[in-house]
């Protein structure tokens, strides 16, 4: 049962992260804890446990958020690797996209991806979860996917990237399927315990959708980042007309999750710091400009993750209307970031989980209170640590310092 | 000759550059004209990225373009001389399998006339060791893409410490995860977080520039 007690805490956590998404000043700043392979170093499991086993990935998350206490909906559950290309094969099938979209290592067992690498599996089990991506379509295959991108990513795709499928109609890929129902009903309700063991501890949970930007579809899962670097040169026309084929199957893969209630859309970036501007401004942002454009019509804020460095192309961001979402930062600077963005979009991010390794917990510390000096007034910032995975061996003294510091000096 | 294959390599003109390293590579003294030239066009190329003015992406397809010449080229140059700044062994640290950035920095760093031996991806502590052993390398150059890989340069640092091979050789980390902070903590001698500062920085560690 979830007291009344958790209920109203959960009830502040989702409104204080609400107010900064709103452009306001919340009560605190809002922060999103630190996560990944230090949950299951801090309970004492392999990180194959944690990623294969929902009993012991619940008993390490309720220690974890029990003992670090954050804001935002916590990412429990079994942590998946990107497999977008075959939601865009199922996408008229939300109930199937939902198991396929990101793959989590027991539904890896059964659908057996080529380019996900799993502890305990291909890795060691203290190793972490990896996305390796791969050449699976030539260039000569750009006409298809731009004729017909759901048609092309089932029937070419799919059978390429999942042993499970490589042989689509055989009885082998039919009790692939069959399996991944079966796996898929037992974790909606193994799922459905994690949330309510959560909610007991006074966190909330909030539905939302996730997509690419069309570019990175074509780099992450069909040609890989080199290669469609290389494309971008040899084979503009297509490239540029399969990022358009292209936006509507990402519109309906954010967008699908709004029937659960979902509100925001995260859309993780890659390809954005490899481009210059002028590449980005041709080959990237126009689509991917759309699709959020398509999202917030929709009626949803979009949160995008700017990985690596995103400096050169930062202006960009004012194309988008006031209250689009949020952007959620990684090598930029927040502090640069804000003075551009302030008052038009909500900004993550501000400690980079290298400085949680390596630096003191003193300088963790001094580094907080300064950083939430310049970042806190005026609102419309979350603080997080840049990307989403510390590692096993961060030193806990140094989390503690993290959260210290937050309890310190994020009043408002 | 070299002038026009300089100025089509550096301006990214694959097609141009390609064409024109095949003509030179024919004539007398060519091969040795064509390594040449395209090694001061991928520094000229490391410039610009280091200046803000390219980026990744050029980084990229610069070193395929060095590739697909050098495919021709290097035949030509079977019994020639060529110079080497120093040896360095090359790999991303245990529990990583990624290779991108690694891939990035070597082409660059062979470029730049660094002897670069790849012990490839999710590379084991004592294998460090081994090719530390076997190839007596001046530099050895570690990456990572994933948080993990801070405490696992760490730990290959102290397995080559304790191996006692550790003042043999200068140690460059390298990849998305590193920074000051990470080489004092992991006990390297310098960082970059991009291949073109990378290859620099190889080049000051064996005293070439």
């Amino acid at each position: 049962m979830v007291s009344p007690e958790a209920k109203k805490l959960a009830e502040e956590r989702a409104a204080r992260m609400q107010a900064a998404l709103d452009l306001k000043e919340p009560d605190r700043v809002p922060f999103t804890g630190l996560g990944g392979d230090v949950i299951p170093a801090y309970a004492g499991i392999t990180s194959y446990e944690y990623e294969f086993d929902f009993e012991k990935n619940r008993q390490a998350a309720v220690k974890w958020f029990t003992d670090f206490p954050s804001d935002s909906a916590p990412r429990v559950g079994l942590g998946g690797l990107d497999n977008q290309s075959m939601g865009v094969a199922f996408q008229d099938y939300p109930e199937i996209v939902s198991g396929v979209n990101s793959v989590n290592g027991p539904m890896n067992d059964v659908l057996k991806m080529k380019f996900v690498r799993f502890p305990g599996r291909e890795l060691d089990e203290n190793s972490a979860r990896q996305f390796i991506g791969g050449k699976n379509m030539e260039p000569e295959e750009y006409d298809q996917l731009i004729a017909d991108p759901v048609k092309f990513c089932f029937e070419v795709i799919m059978p390429r990237i999942s042993g499970g499928l490589k042989d689509l109609g055989s009885p082998a890929s039919l009790a692939t399927m069959a399996r991944f129902g079966l796996e898929k009903a037992r974790q909606d309700a193994e799922m459905a315990k994690t949330m309510q063991a959560l909610m007991e501890l006074g966190y909330y949970f909030a539905p939302r959708g996730v997509c690419l930007a069309p570019l990175d579809l074509i780099s992450d899962q069909l040609r890989d980042i080199p290669n469609l670097i290389l494309d971008l040169r040899r084979y503009p026309d297509k490239v540029k007309a399969a990022a358009e084929a292209l936006v509507e199957p990402m519109v309906k893969m954010g967008t699908m999750s709004i029937k659960a209630g979902a509100k925001e859309c995260f859309i993780p970036l890659h390809l954005n710091e490899y481009l210059s501007p002028k590449q980005y401004n041709e080959f990237y942002w126009p689509t991917l400009k759309e699709v959020i454009l398509k999202l917030v019509e929709a009626g949803m804020k979009v949160q995008v993750f700017f990985e690596g460095w995103h400096d050169a192309h930062l202006e960009t961001i004012l194309e988008l209307p006031a209250g689009w979402g949020t952007a959620y930062f990684e090598k930029t600077d927040v502090r640069k970031a804000k003075k551009l963005l302030q008052g038009h979009t909500c900004i993550m991010g501000g400690i980079d989980v290298s400085d949680i390794i390596s630096l003191t917990p003193a300088q963790l510390d001094e580094n907080i209170k300064k950083l939430f000096d310049e970042m806190a007034p005026g609102g419309g910032f979350i603080f997080s640590p840049n990307i989403g995975t510390c590692p096993r061996e961060t030193p806990i003294e140094n989390v503690r310092a993290v959260y210290e510091a937050v309890e310190k000096y994020g009043k408002y | 000759m070299r002038e026009e294959l300089l100025r089509s390599f550096v301006d990214m003109d694959e097609q141009e550059a390609v064409r024109i390293a095949r003509e030179l590579v024919e004539t007398e003294g060519g091969a040795v004209a064509v390594l040449d030239t395209c090694k001061e066009a991928m520094e000229e190329v490391g410039r610009l990225f280091e200046a803000g003015e390219y980026f990744l992406s050029e980084l990229i397809a610069a070193g395929d373009m060095f590739n697909q010449i050098m495919e021709f080229t290097l035949p030509k140059l079977q019994g020639e001389e060529v110079a080497s700044l120093g040896t360095m062994v090359l790999g991303t640290v245990q529990g990583d399998v990624h290779n991108i950035g690694k891939d990035i920095f070597k082409v660059m760093a062979e470029a730049s006339g660094i002897n670069v031996i790849d012990i490839g991806i999710d590379v084991p502590h004592e294998k460090f060791v081994e090719a530390i052993k076997e190839h007596k390398p001046e530099l050895v150059g570690m990456c990572c893409l994933i948080t993990l890989g801070v405490d696992s340069m760490k730990r290959t640092i102290e397995v080559i410490k304790e191996a006692g091979l550790r003042d043999d050789i200068k140690i460059i980390i390298g990849g998305g995860r590193v920074s000051q902070a990470v080489m004092e903590h992991v006990g390297a001698d310098a960082w970059a977080d991009d291949a073109a500062r990378g290859v620099r920085l190889s080049k000051e560690l064996l005293g070439k520039e």
